[in-house]
């Protein structure tokens, strides 16, 4: 076929308008191997520049010639219009430009994108350039076994399997009914529109299949919008739809996405984000690189005839995470190893180094707390530990306290007894008159049993007292421990002719052990009475209680005996500090440490009129009403 | 006092129960009881003279046991005094002892051992009753001495002989002898033995030069 040397208006309008040249010049000025002579590399398009998923494929190729190219690279692009008019636009015109053009310096590489490039260069090899090498890119391997290969062909092929394609939908989305295919009308794809009508899966009740390829792409849109449900679109091209519209720079499938009332899918990842659901599909991206492999490869050398590449077939699935949520898709209902993209960011993404910082200050927080918590278990077994020996101490000193009053306590206790063993004997004595004196019979038992309670209770008290148990608090009424430790003090006092008096002041309620404040008042009348064995004036020990503002009442114990030396008076609560022969030295001390644990303070002064006062101070339960 | 009344036991105690038990039993037990309940309640009524004891609280609150012992002594007092303590404490036990306490008990006391005790008690307030009486009748005898007597007895009683007395008091031998009989009748003794006695028990020998 010869080339026609007469060129058309027509056709240099048309070139003139849609063909561009574009050179890129890679200067790598330092590498020596650089030949003077750039290689020159005719990339031709198709239909147009801007066809998706075509686009992507040249705008790949480029990227990765230039960036792996050790030559000075000459790119130059044209598109292969023709495609875009009916089937018998000329292409004779387009063949003699290209011949023109390239005359002095014929290109070094050719690439074709897409299968119409493919064929217009097949079909014009010898009348252009003979022994230029060709690669033919994004060419489905079906249409490579219709062409006329030379040994200065290299095709780097793709493998389009639609059954796999429509099985993804039907998998993501098993509710699908209706697959509305959405493909132009040019002939190529036509002849796709063939294909897949042969490749699809029968039509069966369960799944319609829709056709779009006699409408124009407006109609099209309203169609979209108003889809039954369960419906799914798949796009196959959209080059040139029914209408005799060209679609070029991609923007079919965002339009399609902004009106259409179900899910867009496609075969081709070009689409990938634009709006499709995702899946098994054609990589752009890896085809593109094995393009400009093979091409780096001819242009180093190689013959073209001789390089081989198996077939690009569909990627390892891929779905859009925002189309996944938009169409409740979950990620279980994705073929396995699929991959998600464009799930947004988690706050882990986001926010790294604030987590981090976070998550540090939180750590060491809790790391804090739990030494605080640990210091706190500490010093709470110690406090219990301290508290136990407390009561163990105060037992002891109670137990040493009551020995010392042994002989007041059995007296107290034999004068029940006394009274009943003498009752008991003058009962025997009347009953053996006649006539009985019943009543006075009758007295006497009544004498007995209340001797016989007082007894008892005297037992019961001490025994209380000497109990041993935990330290509990409750709320307890001051003058009700003064009266019983008074009850206990009594026989003691008067053994040694001590003289007890009680100033009784208004109720007053503190927070405290009953034992152990018994204890505490009771050592410190002991000590008074002590302090008054050697006396020779009155011996008097006298208790009085009085409130301290509103919040506190002040207990205090008073005798008349030889007073405490003045550099005695802070150290006296110490422990082993006594003045006593027989003393322990503790019972002060004792008394002093339930009274801090009480939240009081203990102290001593002198009297006056000669003699000690000992004081404590309690925090009242509830403040006073001024 | 009349033979038909029984003797009377003072009981002071400060634990009213005790007190009235130990009332009860003396009751039923033949005697008459009367009830205080300090030792200075017993002082503010000084029981009249009568056949008795006293059964006293070792410890009372203020004035004790013993406190009131010592009082009771100052006053010529004959009521023997047993103590009831309720705790067999030896130091004021040995006290009270030495004090001229008659017994001391522990409470509780079986009631054989308080009667006995009681009843010595009592027998003994007897036998000072009886000291006093013959005491008190000497006293008066002696008191219906004249002056010139007294001299007389006074030295009859050192063991002095008629002529020496004669020779002290500056009259005769005679005169002396007169007065002796007369002090003799008087005292109502038989023996110079016996008027020795009188002056002795009465605490004379020493007043008398």
């Amino acid at each position: 076929m010869g080339w026609p040397i007469r060129r058309s208006a027509a056709w240099w309008a048309l070139s003139g308008l849609t063909a561009w040249i574009i050179i890129l010049t890679a200067s790598f000025g330092c590498q020596p191997a650089f030949a003077s002579e750039p290689k020159r590399v005719i990339i031709l398009h198709s239909f147009g520049r801007d066809f998706k998923p075509w686009s992507e494929y040249a705008r790949l190729i480029r990227a990765e010639l230039v960036r792996r190219s050790p030559w000075h690279l000459s790119l130059y692009e044209h598109s292969l219009y023709t495609v875009r008019l009916d089937g018998n636009a000329p292409e004779t015109p387009f063949v003699n430009y290209l011949r023109d053009l390239y005359a002095k310096h014929p290109p070094d590489l050719i690439v074709s994108i897409g299968a119409p490039a493919a064929g217009f260069v097949q079909r014009y090899r010898h009348q252009l350039f003979p022994l230029t090498p060709m690669v033919l890119a994004a060419v489905e391997q079906r249409r490579i076994q219709r062409m006329d290969l030379t040994a200065n062909d290299a095709v780097v092929a793709v493998s389009l399997d639609f059954a796999r394609v429509v099985g993804n939908i039907v998998q993501v989305l098993p509710e699908t009914s209706n697959l509305v295919i959405a493909i132009g009308n040019s002939p190529i794809e036509k002849y796709w529109a063939t294909q897949l009508g042969r490749e699809l899966p029968p039509v069966t009740d369960r799944l319609a299949i829709t056709w779009y390829n006699d409408l124009s792409f407006e109609e099209m849109l309203k169609r979209a919008a108003a889809l039954p449900p369960r419906s799914a679109i798949l796009q196959i091209m959209l080059y040139i739809d029914a209408a005799g519209v060209a679609h070029e720079e991609g923007t079919t499938l965002t339009r399609l996405h902004a009106v259409a009332n179900a899910p867009l899918f496609s075969y081709s990842d070009a689409f990938f984000g634009d709006g499709i659901v995702g899946g098994p599909m054609l990589p752009v991206a890896a085809a593109s690189r094995q393009t400009a492999d093979v091409a780096i490869r001819i242009l180093a050398g190689e013959k073209a005839g001789d390089i081989k590449t198996p077939p690009i077939g569909l990627a390892t699935p891929r779905f859009d995470w925002r189309e996944m949520q938009r169409w409740n898709i979950s990620a279980r209902d994705l073929p396995p190893e699929s991959e998600i993209a464009f799930r947004p960011p988690s706050i882990w993404e986001q926010h790294r180094w604030t987590l981090i910082v976070v998550i540090a200050g939180l750590l060491l927080q809790a790391m804090m707390i739990i030494a605080l918590l640990w210091q706190r278990y500490r010093r709470q077994a110690a406090e219990l530990e301290s508290r136990s020996r407390l009561v163990e101490l105060a037992q002891m000193d109670r137990a040493l306290s009551l020995g010392v009053m042994s002989t007041s306590i059995a007296h107290e206790l034999n004068q029940p007894l006394g009274a009943i063993m003498n009752n008991v004997q003058a009962a025997e004595i009347l009953m053996n008159r006649s006539p009985l004196d019943l009543e006075q019979i009758k007295d006497i038992l009544s004498d007995i049993r209340k001797d016989d309670a007082r007894a008892g209770a005297i037992i019961g008290h001490l025994r209380g007292f000497l109990k041993k148990g935990e330290l509990r608090l409750h709320d307890v009424e001051l003058s009700e421990i003064i009266d019983e430790v008074l009850r206990m003090v009594e026989p003691e006092a008067a053994r040694r002719g001590v003289e007890v008096s009680v100033q009784a002041g208004n109720p007053a309620n503190v927070k405290g052990d009953r034992v152990l404040l018994q204890q505490v008042l009771l050592n410190l009348a002991m000590n008074g009475i002590d302090a008054m064995q050697t006396s020779l004036n009155e011996r008097q020990l006298r208790f009085a209680t009085a409130f301290v503002g509103d919040t506190k009442v002040e207990v205090s114990v008073s005798d008349t005996g030889s007073g405490i030396a003045e550099t005695a008076l802070k150290g006296i609560f110490d422990s082993f500090v006594t003045t006593k022969q027989h003393g322990t030295g503790l019972g002060l001390s004792i008394s002093r440490t339930i009274i801090e644990s009480l939240g009081g303070r203990i102290w001593a002064e002198n009297r006056a009129g000669g003699g000690a006062i000992l004081r404590f101070e309690l925090p009242l339960t509830k403040a006073r009403a001024p | 006092m009349t033979e038909a009344r029984p003797p009377t036991v003072h009981i002071v105690d400060d634990d009213l129960s005790f007190r009235n038990s130990v009332a009860r039993l003396l009751k039923a037990s033949g005697y008459q009881v009367a009830l205080y309940e300090s030792g200075k309640h017993f002082l503010e009524r000084v029981p009249e003279d009568a056949p008795g004891c006293i059964l006293l609280d070792l410890q009372m609150p203020g004035f004790d046991g013993l406190d009131l012992q010592s009082r009771l002594a100052e006053r010529d007092n004959i009521l023997p005094v047993v103590f009831l303590t309720g705790h067999g404490d030896i130091p004021m036990s040995v006290r009270a002892i030495k004090a001229g306490a008659d017994d001391v008990l522990s409470k509780p006391v079986a009631k054989d051992d308080l009667l006995e005790a009681v009843e010595r008690a009592i027998s003994k307030y007897s036998e000072a009753h009886r000291r006093r009486e013959w005491m008190s009748s000497r006293r008066a005898l002696v008191n219906t001495l004249t002056p010139r007597e007294r001299e007389v007895f006074a030295l009859v009683v050192r063991g002095k002989l008629n002529k020496q007395i004669a020779g002290e008091l500056g009259t005769s031998e005679r005169t002396i002898k007169a007065h002796r009989q007369a002090v003799m009748e008087k005292l109502k003794v038989q023996s110079v033995a016996e008027a020795v006695t009188i002056a002795e028990r009465l605490g004379l020998l020493g007043d008398l030069r």
